[in-house]
């Protein structure tokens, strides 16, 4: 088995070389370009447009243009960024920070609430709490979450106002309040509503799928078995059941890992937060061919590696599992 | 954009494992009919979620029978708050905004089972070429599976948007066209997976075996023998892919990159909506509404299906 | 791997406890008021602090970099002007100690020697002294072509700059810059702080400018925010009146609506809605301040067919080629429902020419006249079908059976431009054209050439957007009107969308760009203003009001549609 993974590790480095040229090309080939914020400014002629393409060297065959692209990269440079010709990895450096601490704070909460949530309506199936669970998880992922992240706003910024203070309850955006000092209150502050809302979607899928795969372990023959033989039902629950029912979660949070690095958009547009998924849809709209492609390829190699170890980990711990 | 359809992404990987494991209880389907229709019936809120998608449906097909156009305007009108005239009042052309939400229904209801049976089609039969054959052809699928995953929705979403134009033909209805493609191509990728590993699991049953002897050909016993026993699992995931799709294409609308004007979908109508979340809540209210009772009852319809067909179910 | 899931599951009471800690810890926190953001309004001693919404972060405060609109809106707060036009569009000095004519001996008579002379005791915000130094490095910077300059100011006119004294600047130039006095009106920078000039890309001042504006960049947090404090040396006694600006970046319209209506933010760059509607949304909290502005929404005919390959003018449109076709839809328009109720708050006009030196006052060829818009599409053969919609019979160049059917092509996420579409796309239908909408990206609208932008190949039918010409706009005007500006392969940056080829519209540009004499420009930009009318390349409705949401406790700004947002930040109260 280690021989079939080493193989796929192996696999990978091909298959993300062919990928990083299909995804210049899906980039490239797209219409638009970088310059059309200088076709809007009316200070620039047409003239001094065309000498920014050559200096920017988009005047280039496209196959040139990637091997110039490809054979940075290759020396560890992500190049330089059209739109603020800063160094990419120095854009990206910024806001790796906040998106994990939004995404991940988002995503740790999640596992921890949605895991007792999901034993706990999979042991009492088809009780009232099982049915409120259930309610509420289809009801976290059945509205599009930039409609319930301004709704949070307009309820908790602009209608419910704090009782102490008599400004907002909780505040529309950003990681700090502006002007004030940064300190850790400020920011927990700050994260309550995007992370609430994040997690309103995220705490569904995932209950869902501890339940689902918990009450299919309680229904094993093993687990049957095990209560027939007069084990006591508790311990039989807590090491037979809830041990295999954890397996499928563990790959589904392997394979989730990369959105931690990739953001989230739609959450840190409405709360202005200056997150990864910001950079990137700036970076697209404007057409920032450095700064997209280090971000598209760094999630690339994110999600194959979260495939792998995602396939690893089921092999590991479910024995029924073989690769050959 | 990569991180909303990544956040939509997780939600997809949950159905597929979650489901799968009851539905591998399943063995022969036929007989079975009756006893999961029943079982089916006795899931209150599932059949409670029948009737309030029926009743969508309904008033979707039936939008025609409003009094109003759908973009009928009447800009001196505008932004007026629900009342006996406007039910749910009017948007900032003085369009009816009832009339609006009716006809968006058709469109996101259009948009979510299309998207949900082309996601399905190339997801399946790409599971089953993989799950069947194997060896190198299941690697080589499944290693472009990956790749799919890879892709940056946006420009996916513009390629073929450009791809599209060049076919005039298509004219009128060509936005509505583009997001159905660009969620199956985006989609696909889930019910692949699901396919190949249940194909993985029954191509060394006894029934295979007994048709290879028997001398059927691959492809009719991918499509005779095997594929019927996985239809279960196929229907679970497509109500889910069916509210996947609807909610994705309302947040193509907030990117801007969704159906177009002035055919109104669900998703347009919110995303226009937002502008005007201080003066008109309505306008956000309703069509939000919409695509919450939808999905919910196809979420429990799903639920429902899933019970049905497991035959462990408590009930 | 040993998972201990009991564990996880024994700790369901740890977790509900610690829920209730957070809670309460919420709550704790929002009694402390840990957000004591702004000083409340009435305590002197306090500083007093501004928070400006802007929609997108600037790239850069290096104005000469400067390709997207929102740079200069925010490094006008830190630049240092010779002079700059105020909101009458006349130039003002700024650290210039006067502007330099030929009355004063600051310009020679023949334009080419042209001298800077520099108000007296001017710092840097390091402290150091501003001199005339700092113009001769400012020339030698941006005039390098390693510089990265985009702006065509006409630095490469210059042959040199001499120095006599610290104060005095004297300017040679090789040919005459008519726009002289704008050479350094996007501020000079300080040789002492700055870089070598061709790596004036990478230099850290773009991003914290040794400042000779008003203010001084004290922090910025990439994505969020970008907090600037008092220049303690700007030239201006006890200006500026505010302490701190902080421009914050806040994406979603949604929030920067809550926001201004909350009054935690002041000003609000860019707000996306007519007055009348902002206005009612703020309370009485804030107010749009808008003056006729400079952008200038059109609908921009093709005139060639689309999609056949070849971005040249002929063959010609199969619809709207026929200029019965565009009267008709000129004619098809409710210009008063457009400026009243679509978008109300914008100003009617008919010419591209619509301010500046060079405005032409043209009244508009086809009024609103739905019957004279059938009787002409019937004329041009096109006749109504079964549903309400014209099919082509004997029309001049569409085959018989053809529907007159148009796509209007904008761009995405500008609310005004899709209400304009959507009343566009009704009022056409009422006469028997049938209209989709397709809002495409910003950077394929306005993507080059070679970017495969649709706009420059010539694949559509009615381009919908606003543009607008700088103050000195010939350059524009040629590229635009001109016959050989119709973008080719060989001329990629063309401007002339519509493929017009019109041989007087050509002999107008060129007599106006041969002579000095205004009146004699103006009259020629004026006859082709009429040209346009009537020819119809091009379909001018109105133009936007620039502004800005302003908080009602703000006061002392003024709106300048040829300056930035912070043009006048220094004048800046609140109240």
């Amino acid at each position: 088995m280690r021989t079939y993974f080493l193989q796929r590790l192996l696999h990978a480095i091909p298959l993300l070389f062919v990928l990083s040229i299909v995804l210049f090309l899906v980039v490239r080939s797209a219409p638009g370009g970088p310059l059309a914020q200088a076709e809007r400014n009316p200070n620039i002629t047409a003239e001094q447009r065309e000498q920014l393409r050559a200096r920017l060297g988009l005047d280039q065959p496209l196959h040139v243009q990637y091997i110039t692209w490809i054979s940075s990269v290759a020396q560890g440079d992500l190049g330089r960024s059209i739109k603020t010709n800063r160094p990419v990895a120095e854009m990206i450096g910024e806001r790796v920070p906040n998106t994990l601490l939004l995404v991940g704070a988002a995503f740790i909460l999640t596992v921890l609430i949605a895991i007792p949530l999901g034993a706990l309506s999979a042991l009492r199936q088809y009780s009232w709490f099982d049915y409120l669970v259930t309610t509420l998880s289809f009801a976290g992922q059945s509205v599009p979450v930039y409609w319930l992240g301004l709704v949070a706003i307009l309820i908790f910024y602009v209608w419910l106002d704090n009782p102490f203070t008599g400004g907002p309850l909780l505040p529309a955006g950003g990681m700090y309040t502006l002007g004030a000092p940064k300190t850790l209150a400020d920011l927990i502050w700050h994260m309550i509503l995007p992370v609430a809302v994040l997690c309103s979607a995220w705490v569904a899928w995932y209950s869902r799928f501890f339940r689902a795969s918990m009450l299919e372990t309680l229904n094993a023959d093993y687990v049957r078995t095990a209560i027939a033989k007069g084990l006591p039902r508790r311990s039989v629950v807590y090491s037979h059941a809830g041990r295999n029912a954890v397996i499928p979660l563990i790959t589904m949070i392997a394979l989730d890992l990369p959105s931690v690095f990739a953001g989230a958009l739609f959450i840190e547009t409405i709360f202005s937060w200056p997150g990864m998924g910001r950079l990137f849809w700036e970076a697209a709209r404007g057409r920032d061919y450095p700064v997209l492609m280090a971000i598209i390829m760094i999630n690339a190699v994110l999600i194959i590696l979260a495939n792998l170890i995602a396939d690893m980990l089921y092999a590991r711990l479910d024995p029924r599992v073989r690769y050959e | 954009m990569h991180g909303s359809i990544r956040g939509c992404a997780m939600s997809e990987l949950t159905l597929n494992d979650a489901f799968a494991p009851s539905a591998r209880k399943m063995t022969e389907a036929a007989p079975l009919r009756v006893l999961i229709w029943r079982r089916f019936l006795r899931h209150r809120l599932a059949v409670v979620a029948i009737v309030m998608l029926g009743l969508v449906i309904a008033s979707a097909v039936l939008a025609p029978l409003s009094r109003y156009e759908p973009t009928q305007q009447n800009p001196t009108n505008a932004l007026q708050p629900p009342s006996l005239q406007h039910w749910f009042g009017t948007d900032d052309l003085g369009r009816d905004v009832f009339t609006r939400t009716l006809y968006g229904g058709r469109i996101s209801l259009t948009v979510g089972l299309s998207a949900t049976l082309l996601s399905l089609l190339i997801g399946v039969i790409v599971g089953m070429v993989a799950g069947y054959f194997g060896g190198f052809v299941d690697n080589a699928l499944m290693r472009i599976t990956d790749g799919f995953l890879t892709l940056p929705t946006l420009f996916v979403l513009i390629l073929i948007a450009t791809l599209l134009r060049e076919i005039p033909a298509l004219g009128l209805t060509s936005s509505v066209l583009i997001v159905i493609f660009v969620i199956a191509v985006l989609s696909w990728m889930w019910p692949a997976r699901i396919v190949r590993g249940e194909f993985l699991r029954l191509k060394h049953r006894d029934f295979v075996l007994a048709a290879e002897n028997i001398g059927a050909g691959h492809s009719r016993i991918m499509s005779r023998h095997i594929l019927p026993n996985t239809v279960s699992l196929i229907i679970v995931q497509g109500t889910l892919l069916v509210a996947y799709a609807i909610i994705t294409e309302s947040g193509l609308s907030y990117l801007g990159f969704g159906v177009q004007p002035p055919t109104p979908s669900w998703g347009n109508l919110l995303a226009t909506a937002q502008a005007y979340a201080l003066r008109a809540p309505w306008l956000m209210i309703f069509p939000g509404l919409m695509i919450f009772i939808t999905s919910m009852s196809i979420n429990y319809i799903g639920d429902g299906l899933r019970d049905a067909f497991d035959p462990y179910s408590a009930r | 791997m040993k998972l201990n899931l009991p564990n996880i599951l024994r700790r369901q009471r740890t977790l509900t406890a610690t829920f209730i800690l957070l809670v309460i810890a919420v709550l704790a926190l929002a009694a402390c008021g840990a957000p004591a953001g702004a000083p409340a309004p009435g305590d002197a001693s306090a500083p007093s602090q501004i928070v400006v919404i802007i929609p997108e972060e600037p790239a850069s405060l290096n104005q000469y970099h400067a390709v997207a609109a929102i740079v200069r809106q925010v490094a006008d707060a830190v630049s240092a002007p010779l002079a700059a036009p105020n909101a009458q569009g006349e130039f003002v000095p700024v650290l210039a100690a006067e502007l330099p004519t030929v009355a004063n001996g600051g310009v020679s008579e023949d334009y080419l020697t042209v001298t800077w002379k520099l108000r007296p005791d001017l710092k840097w915000s390091d402290g150091e002294p501003i001199t005339s130094d700092d113009i001769k490095f400012t020339w030698e910077a941006v005039s390098n072509p390693a510089s990265g300059n985009v702006l065509s100011l006409g630095f490469e006119k210059i042959a040199s700059i001499e120095t006599p004294d610290e104060l005095t600047a004297v300017i040679t130039y090789s040919e005459l810059n008519q726009a002289y006095l704008q050479q350094f009106m996007y501020g000079i920078l300080p040789r002492h702080a700055t870089g070598a000039p061709e790596e004036m890309l990478q230099w850290a001042w773009n991003r914290n400018p040794v400042s000779g504006g008003p203010y001084v960049v004290t922090e910025w947090n990439a994505g969020e925010s970008i907090v600037m404090d008092r220049n303690p040396h700007y030239y201006l006694e006890g200006q500026p009146y505010i302490d701190r600006v902080i421009f914050t970046i806040v994406p979603d319209p949604g929030a920067q609506m809550a926001m201004m209506a909350k009054g935690e933010a002041h000003v609000q760059l860019w707000p996306g809605e007519v007055k009348e509607v902002y206005d009612a949304q703020m309370n009485g909290m804030a107010a749009i301040q808008e003056i006729p502005g400079q952008w200038n929404m059109t609908l921009f005919f093709n005139l060639s067919r689309p999609f056949d390959n070849d971005p040249g003018a002929e063959p010609p449109h199969p619809i709207l080629g026929d200029l019965r076709v565009r009267q008709a839809i000129a004619h098809a328009i409710d210009y008063e429902t457009i400026v009243t109720a679509v978008n109300p708050g914008v100003i009617e006009t008919a010419t591209p020419f619509a301010y500046g030196w060079y405005q032409c006052d043209q009244e508009r060829k086809y009024l609103y006249d739905p019957e004279t818009a059938k009787a002409l599409l019937e004329e041009a053969g096109w006749v109504e079908g079964p549903d309400g919609i014209r099919v082509a019979q004997g029309a001049a160049y569409a085959e018989d059976g053809t529907r007159l059917r148009v796509q209007l092509n904008g761009y995405t996420n500008f609310q005004q431009l899709v209400k304009l579409e959507e009343a566009l796309a009704e009022m056409f239908k009422a006469v028997g054209i049938e209209t989709t909408i397709q809002n495409d990206d910003f950077s394929i609208i306005f993507g080059s050439f070679d970017d495969g932008a649709p706009r420059q190949l010539g694949n559509f039918d009615i381009l919908v957007y606003d543009t607008s010409l700088p103050m000195e706009p010939h350059a524009s005007i040629a590229n635009t009107y001109m016959s050989t500006a119709i973008p080719t392969a060989d001329n990629p940056a063309g401007n002339n969308a519509s493929r017009w080829v019109n041989a007087r519209a050509d002999e107008l540009i060129q007599a106006a760009g041969a002579t000095v004499d205004l009146d004699a420009r103006r009259a020629a930009y004026c006859e082709l203003s009429d040209l346009i009318a009537t020819e119809l390349p091009r379909l001018n409705l109105y133009l936007f009001t620039e502004g800005y949401g302003a908080s009602n406790r703000l006061s002392g700004y003024e709106v300048n549609m040829w300056g930035s947002l912070s043009w006048d930040i220094q004048n800046w109260r609140l109240d």
